[in-house]
């Protein structure tokens, strides 16, 4: 079941103020065809404001909204053709869930023995098949999503949208209902902007991950650019964890960090006397130290995680704590108490402002 | 959540069933008195029914009250919702005015409205609807305040607009069913309180059914006494049955996710 | 976790919402939805309101005066005044104190029980009138059950100077609904009573009587007195009982409002009728804004 109709979204200049907050700050974003564009970042950021404006649900804005070439700013919200799926408490209660799923079609006078049959066959695509006589408030959680999911599916839209749709479930049913959700995506091919403030939900099922801050759209990248190349600090240090370990700057383009030089990426441009350097976990690695060297370390915890191990060692120069992850297995050697020496494996790094 | 009664309680519940229950009994012996106290029967029972008037009255208080609960829902129920929807500035200035009628003695009321009013809409009858939806304001406001409280109505209302819906269908297809039991509540409300309303309505000198009772009360005490001790409990008896009727019965509460 | 996400959809910011005319509007223009309610109340009740106000302060020539107040503190009028204040104390006194005992017995019964309480409680309180005043007749008149059980125990109600008709009757036939009335609206507060906090008072070493003075009076006394107050209004305004029973011969300043418009009226009079209107309001604000001010100051949740 996939749609003809894949269409492109661009939204150009938006912004938007409540009083004396801005909640989006000239924000543009354009999604191709059959993407799955991921808006991340904190509650506030505007990733929310952007998906309702996209909507029609907020149209007290600035800015262009284009959808297939037309710009659709001053369409109304139910003229949109937008399917949308909200966080929880969405389902009509008097409704059964086969009438919920048909509702869109219900009142676009689409009569009743051929939206029945498509609500169906929604039913049967999201798995919930023979729930159709139940009500809504008598599925758990996660059925309830996908129910939201197929009503939104059900008029073939142009764009689904989806706010923070999973944020309400337990853990065990967000990773597996994040899976199916992206799944669905693929099969039917809508063009889909998905908006959360858990990273790995956006990293796990976008194909590009806009991270937001403050309304401003700070990077749109796939998620492995957005993770191993953040466009600044900010985006750096929202997204996985971060180690800030002093550097000397060399030249515009090179770091010194405990004795190993690192390519620098982006500024060296610092108010900081003491200019500190992201590195992430995984791109340091520890190797057993017979003699203390300028990045000599002890470590003093080892936390198990499955099939990492997160270690944190102790630097013996400044006293500084670094966080090390690697894989369990290589992390067998080490002890607390062992002295070690670390390696940066970055390629490049940012430089905290 | 249970806890043990002591014996204070015990004395205290024992004392206040004594204090409610016995009138109710007494009277309910003396309204089966007959035969100047010789003999106990049902008589005074019918009474009422045969009594010229009866029909009558009772029709007008049914209409009246029928108007009532109509004018009511469709002064309250699109307000209401408009203030849960986009009109929420507004909310503390209609709740402040829905509590005047409270602070208002129906008797002060019911002089304003009989020096106010002009000759021609105090000709019939019905005026006493309108009046009596101004002193039913503040329980149907707050019955169908709480009832919209209760349901996410802004996000299905937006549920339904991105599902392609215009306003008016939301309201009849989305809106309307989901207040169901509140609109039941605030109109069961008008419509008690209609049926039951004296003072505004004899100080403007209408006859409806409770102003009809009073009068012919005035002679016949026993019969008086046989419908006052069936007005009280039948209307018990359908209050207790909402009260004690399954879960499921009761209002329809939206989604409660089981996980 | 739920909670928070219903809170914050659904908490539409002024302006903001589906209704697109609401969102581009000033404030002013929202209001306009809201225009035939306005309407309506301003016509059906500011109107007759304004009535009352207007006329108090007029003389039987149409002259602007204040003897129709003056009037309302002397003389029958006057005592009527205090006779209905002092009733309604009274009667609002024992409902509560009543009420609240009954209240905190039921409120340790299991969830059914409090609903059939909270349903018997909302039908008691709404008798009145005719029904109620004939049903007391028929239990508490001289030919009543319930004089003559109480003559069996040794005690004959009317031995002294007691009768149905008097204050006093009216105080005892007003407690059939006031303390339901108290039940009704004090047992939401009592349900935030933790017994927690009971358990942790005995576990410090509290007896009976500092948990009482020290935890519950505090945390209770703002609903217990907020509706206290209730009472007290609604004893105040209450008329069609106290007529019913007393055929509006009582010094009541309801039943003497009503006489004035029943037409039982010396001639120049009328405005006097809505002079103690006037007076009622002011009473039932004054009543009303301290029972808002005690909420108010309640940090309890309702």
């Amino acid at each position: 079941m996939t749609t003809e109709n894949r269409v492109s979204v661009q939204l150009k200049g938006l912004r938007k103020v409540y009083g004396d907050a801005v909640a989006l700050a000239d924000f543009s974003l354009d999604i191709a065809p059959g993407e799955l564009v991921a808006l991340l970042g904190p509650s506030g950021c505007g990733k929310t404001t952007a998906l309702r404006i996209l909507a029609g649900l907020d149209t007290d804005h600035q800015g262009q909204i284009i959808v297939n070439g037309k710009d659709i700013a001053s369409v109304p919200a139910n003229k949109r053709n937008m399917g949308m799926v909200f966080q929880a408490y969405s389902l009509f209660p008097t409704m059964t869930v086969l009438e919920n799923v048909a509702y869109g079609l219900r009142v676009r006078k689409v009569d009743k023995e051929k939206r029945n049959k498509k609500a169906q066959e929604l039913l049967d695509l999201v798995g919930l098949g023979e729930m159709g006589s139940r009500l809504g408030h008598q599925l758990s959680g996660g059925q309830q999503q996908r129910v939201a999911l197929a009503r939104a599916l059900a008029i073939q839209p142009n764009v689904l949208l989806l706010d923070e749709p999973l944020s309400a479930l337990d853990a065990q049913v967000r990773t597996q209902l994040r899976d199916e959700i992206k799944r669905i995506q693929i099969e039917v091919g809508t063009t889909t902007l998905f908006v959360t403030h858990d990273q790995e939900e956006a990293m796990a099922i976008a194909d590009r991950v806009g991270v937001m801050r403050h309304g401003v759209l700070e990077q749109c990248a796939p998620p492995q650019e957005v993770y191993l190349n953040p466009a600044n600090v900010k985006v750096a240090k929202f997204v996985g964890a971060m180690n800030l370990m002093p550097a000397q700057i060399i030249s515009s383009d090179s770091l010194k960090i405990y004795g190993q030089s690192v390519a620098l990426r982006g500024s060296s441009a610092t108010s900081s006397k003491d200019p500190l350097a992201l590195v992430r976990p995984e791109q340091l690695s520890l190797t057993m130290a017979t003699s203390q060297g300028p990045a000599s370390a002890t470590v003093f915890n080892l936390t198990f995680l499955g099939p990492l191990t997160r270690i944190s060692v102790r630097m013996n120069a400044d006293a500084r704590t670094l966080f090390v992850s690697m894989p369990s297995a290589a992390a067998l050697e080490f002890v607390a108490g062992s002295l070690v020496d670390v390696q940066i494996h970055a390629t490049s790094v940012l430089l905290d402002s | 959540m249970k806890q043990k009664l002591n014996i204070s309680n015990y004395i205290v519940l024992l004392a206040a069933t004594a204090f409610f229950v016995f009138p109710l009994i007494a009277a309910f012996e003396f309204s089966l008195r007959s035969n100047q106290g010789k003999s106990h029967d049902w008589s005074n029972y019918q009474w009422i029914l045969h009594e010229p008037g009866f029909r009558t009255n009772l029709g007008v208080s049914m209409r009246l009250a029928l108007l009532t609960a109509v004018a009511v829902l469709v002064l309250m129920v699109p307000t209401i919702v408009y203030l849960h929807l986009g009109g929420a500035r507004w909310k503390r200035l209609v709740e402040f005015v829905c509590l005047v009628p409270l602070v208002v003695p129906v008797i002060s009321f019911a002089l304003g409205v009989g020096t106010a009013f002009p000759t021609f809409l105090q000709s019939t009858v019905y005026e006493l609807s309108f009046l009596y939806v101004i002193i039913s304001l503040p329980y149907t406001y707050r019955a169908l305040d709480v009832g919209l409280s209760s349901i996410p109505l802004l996000t299905l209302v937006e549920a339904s607009r991105a599902s392609g819906a215009t306003m008016r269908q939301t309201l009849v297809f989305v809106v309307i069913p989901t207040i169901r039991s509140a609109v039941n509540g605030a109109v069961f409300l008008a419509v008690a309180l209609s049926l039951g309303e004296f003072t505004l309505a004899v100080l403007l000198h209408w006859d409806t059914f409770p102003t009809w009772i009073a009068n012919v009360s005035q002679g016949h005490i026993l019969n008086a006494i046989a419908l006052s001790v069936l007005s009280l409990v039948g209307a018990w008896v359908v209050v207790m049955i909402f009260a004690l009727a399954p879960k499921s019965l009761r209002s329809s509460k939206s989604q409660e996710a089981t996980s | 976790m739920s909670q928070t996400i219903t809170k914050r959809t659904d908490a539409p910011k002024p302006g903001v919402g589906p209704l697109h005319f609401a969102n581009r509007l000033g404030s002013l223009k929202s209001l306009i939805p809201l225009l035939p309610f306005f309407a309506f109340i301003a016509y059906f009740l500011v109107f007759p309101l304004t009535f009352i106000f207007r006329d108090a302060f007029l003389s039987n020539d149409g002259k602007f005066t204040f003897e129709n107040f003056a009037q309302c503190f002397q003389g029958v009028y006057g005592h009527s005044f205090y006779v209905s204040i002092r009733l309604s104390i009274i009667s609002a006194a024992i409902g509560a104190v009543a009420g609240a005992l009954i209240a905190s017995a039921i409120v340790k019964t299991g969830t059914r029980s409090r609903r059939a309480v909270a349903a018997t409680a909302s039908v008691l309180a709404n008798t009145g009138g005719v029904p109620l005043a004939f049903m007391f007749l028929a239990g508490f008149g001289t030919e009543g059950l319930v004089t003559k059980a109480l003559k069996a125990l040794g005690w004959n109600i009317y031995g002294g100077s007691f009768t149905l008709f008097s204050a006093s009757g009216i105080i005892l036939v007003y407690s059939f609904f006031q303390i339901p009335l108290m039940v009704l609206i004090y047992s939401p507060a009592l349900e935030n009573v933790k017994p927690e906090w009971r358990e942790a008072s005995d576990s410090l070493g509290g007896n009976r009587l500092t948990y009482f003075l020290r935890i519950t009076v505090p945390l209770l006394f703002p609903a217990f007195l907020s509706t206290a107050l209730l009472l007290f209004a609604n004893s105040f305004s209450a008329y069609a009982t106290a007529r019913a029973m007393t055929s509006g011969t009582l010094p009541l300043m309801p039943l003497l409002i009503g006489n004035l418009v029943d037409g039982n009226v010396i001639a120049n009079q009328e405005h006097l009728g809505h002079a103690m209107a006037v007076c009622m309001v002011g009473v039932s604000i004054i009543v009303m804004s301290i029972y808002l001010l005690v909420l108010k100051f309640s940090k309890v949740k309702r």
